[in-house]
């Protein structure tokens, strides 16, 4: 089908803003000219998908006001058009792609800003599951712990920043009074978690956050908790845990018998 | 032997319903709205869980859905997408729709997607390529599949056949059924210069099982006004008059009203769907009489 396939990368081109081949020319004469047609479609496209950032991205909109995020968004989805009909599935990249925009350079927290964000919307479309079956866990033989994986709940995600994030998202909620917030306060480590279809946020201690996140990378316990006792040494592990385990983070776990 | 069905409400009355969105999950719940049935964009609930589900479900224990798709991208040159289908396919597993739609138009080329509506060329090449693509979506699904005409604001120089007979050779062709938006038909009538009623007779009535209604915004130049299908108020006076034309012609067919942008209270969206009812209880008394 060349001339079906031809004509269609003509329209995408145009509506892109790209090539040499004047597409209006496939635009049958009408009341108006074809380009003014053609201006149409290519707001309704970037339209939607700006709208579409918008609704991920609500704090990094309020942070550099509308017109900078429309120009924002404007390269961003140049630089990395949506490969999805899934409209939810659009700006993962942003973050990444904010970090290199020079009209952001000097708002060194706005990517991170972008991540949590991101972080936020992947949990709410997350899946469902159960909670850790604690009976199962129970008979596990204390031999056994240091072979044990937990896995996390699929709607949890964990981000680290050296910026106070967490604040900087809560001062920027529609409801929010206005709020100086000092970038040298320190970072943050958080879990990004749902409870009854909500998000919701925790802060957690640096071995706290690494024994997480090594359970997110399938480590096994010994190997999990000796790299948060390292970081941390005077983390209760066992309450750590037990907290995870009725938060509903950890949600999971399996034996892994393989030797090391 | 199948599984048993999950929710009772099923088929789709010939009455009229309304877009759910999520502003209004609460508000379905709460009130039960007398709504004949729901349509929900597919791709809202292509998530593995969370919220979305959560509210859908729910509500679908109440009414007849419907999935709306708005991303399949049925006329593109590339191949169809089968993470999209397969999404699709697991969702009507899920929610067990009465009726399944998607546009006749394409939305990507290339990997690169615009997720808008683009129209397609009307040549006989486009016809078969498209026809092809519904037969896979419909043998991958497996089960019918309802494609919409959608709103326009060009028409291409190599377009050879009129969009009604196009439309209407796409359903004769592969057996899918007809989503006949009637707002999307006026947009274009005024857009392109054509007949609406020329539109509506070239239609196979028996095909045509669902009808959209929706309000449309214009865009106005100094030399003249391009109609924008927008979803984004009331139904329009024009719309209205096309829209008893298509169900003393078509019969009584479930008609939904869609609002996707500056979404109004669920009030407004019943009282327009309560005006489309009316006309088709008009309808049915007229024949009766």
């Amino acid at each position: 089908m060349p001339a079906l396939h031809d004509l269609q990368c003509g329209f995408a081109a145009a509506i892109f803003g790209e090539g040499d081949e004047p597409f209006a020319n496939k635009v049958r004469d009408g009341r108006f000219p074809g380009t003014r047609l053609v201006q149409i479609y290519r707001n309704n496209t970037f339209a939607s998908l700006t709208a579409a950032l918008e609704a991920v991205y609500p704090v990094v909109t309020r942070l550099v006001g509308g017109d900078f995020f429309r120009h924002a968004a404007d390269r961003y989805i140049h630089a990395h058009p949506s490969t999805s009909g899934n409209l939810h599935d659009f700006g993962g990249r942003f973050a990444a792609f904010l970090a290199t925009f020079p009209p952001a350079a000097t708002l060194r927290y706005l990517p991170d800003v972008a991540r949590l964000e991101w972080a936020c919307h992947r949990v709410f479309h997350a899946a469902d599951h159960p909670p850790l079956p604690l009976d199962q866990l129970a008979a596990v033989s204390p031999a056994q712990h240091g072979q044990l994986v937990f896995g996390l709940h699929p709607a949890t995600r964990l981000l680290e920043s050296d910026y106070p994030v967490l604040r900087i998202w809560q001062a920027n909620q529609p409801d929010a009074a206005e709020e100086q917030i000092d970038l040298s306060v320190g970072g943050d480590r958080l879990l990004v978690f749902r409870r009854d279809l909500e998000i919701e946020f925790k802060r957690l201690s640096s071995g706290e956050f690494i024994l997480l996140r090594a359970f997110s990378l399938e480590r096994r316990f010994a190997e999990a908790s000796a790299a948060a006792l390292e970081e941390e040494p005077r983390l209760d592990l066992a309450e750590t845990l037990r907290h995870h385990g009725l938060l509903g983070t950890i949600a999971s776990f399996h034996l892994d018998l393989s030797c090391v | 032997m199948p599984a048993a069905a999950r929710f009772p409400h099923n088929p789709i009355p010939a009455r009229a319903g309304i877009g759910l969105r999520a502003q209004h999950y609460r508000d379905v719940l709460e009130q039960r709205p007398a709504a004949g049935w729901l349509e929900v964009h597919s791709e809202n609930y292509f998530g593995a869980g969370g919220a979305p589900l959560h509210y859908l479900e729910r509500i679908r224990e109440h009414y007849p859905l419907s999935l709306h798709g708005v991303g399949l991208s049925l006329g593109s040159a590339d191949e169809l997408s089968a993470t999209h289908l397969e999404k699709l396919r697991a969702l009507i597993a899920r929610v067990e729709p009465a009726l399944v739609s998607e546009h006749l138009c394409w939305s990507s080329i290339g990997g690169r997607y615009l997720n808008d509506l683009a129209p397609l060329p009307y040549t006989d090449e486009a016809l078969q390529h498209v026809r092809a693509r519904i037969r896979q979506a419909q043998d991958f699904l497996g089960r019918q599949i309802l494609v919409e005409n959608v709103s326009s604001y060009l028409q291409y120089s190599d377009s050879t056949i009129p969009e009604w007979d196009f439309l209407a050779a796409v359903a004769r062709e592969t057996g899918c059924g007809i989503l006949l938006d009637i707002n999307n038909i006026y947009v274009n009538a005024v857009n392109h210069g054509f007949d609406a009623g020329e539109y509506l007779r070239a239609i196979p009535a028996a095909a045509v099982q669902e009808l959209h209604l929706a309000g449309f915004s214009v865009n106005r130049y100094e030399d003249g006004e391009i109609l924008i299908d927008t979803h984004s108020a009331r139904v329009a006076a024009p719309v209205w008059s096309l829209y008893r034309q298509a169900v003393q012609r078509l019969g009584p067919v479930p008609t939904l009203i869609e609002w996707d942008t500056d979404i109004p209270p669920l009030g407004v969206l019943l009282e327009e769907m309560h005006a489309a009812d009316e006309i088709l209880r008009e309808h049915r008394h007229a024949c009766v009489a």
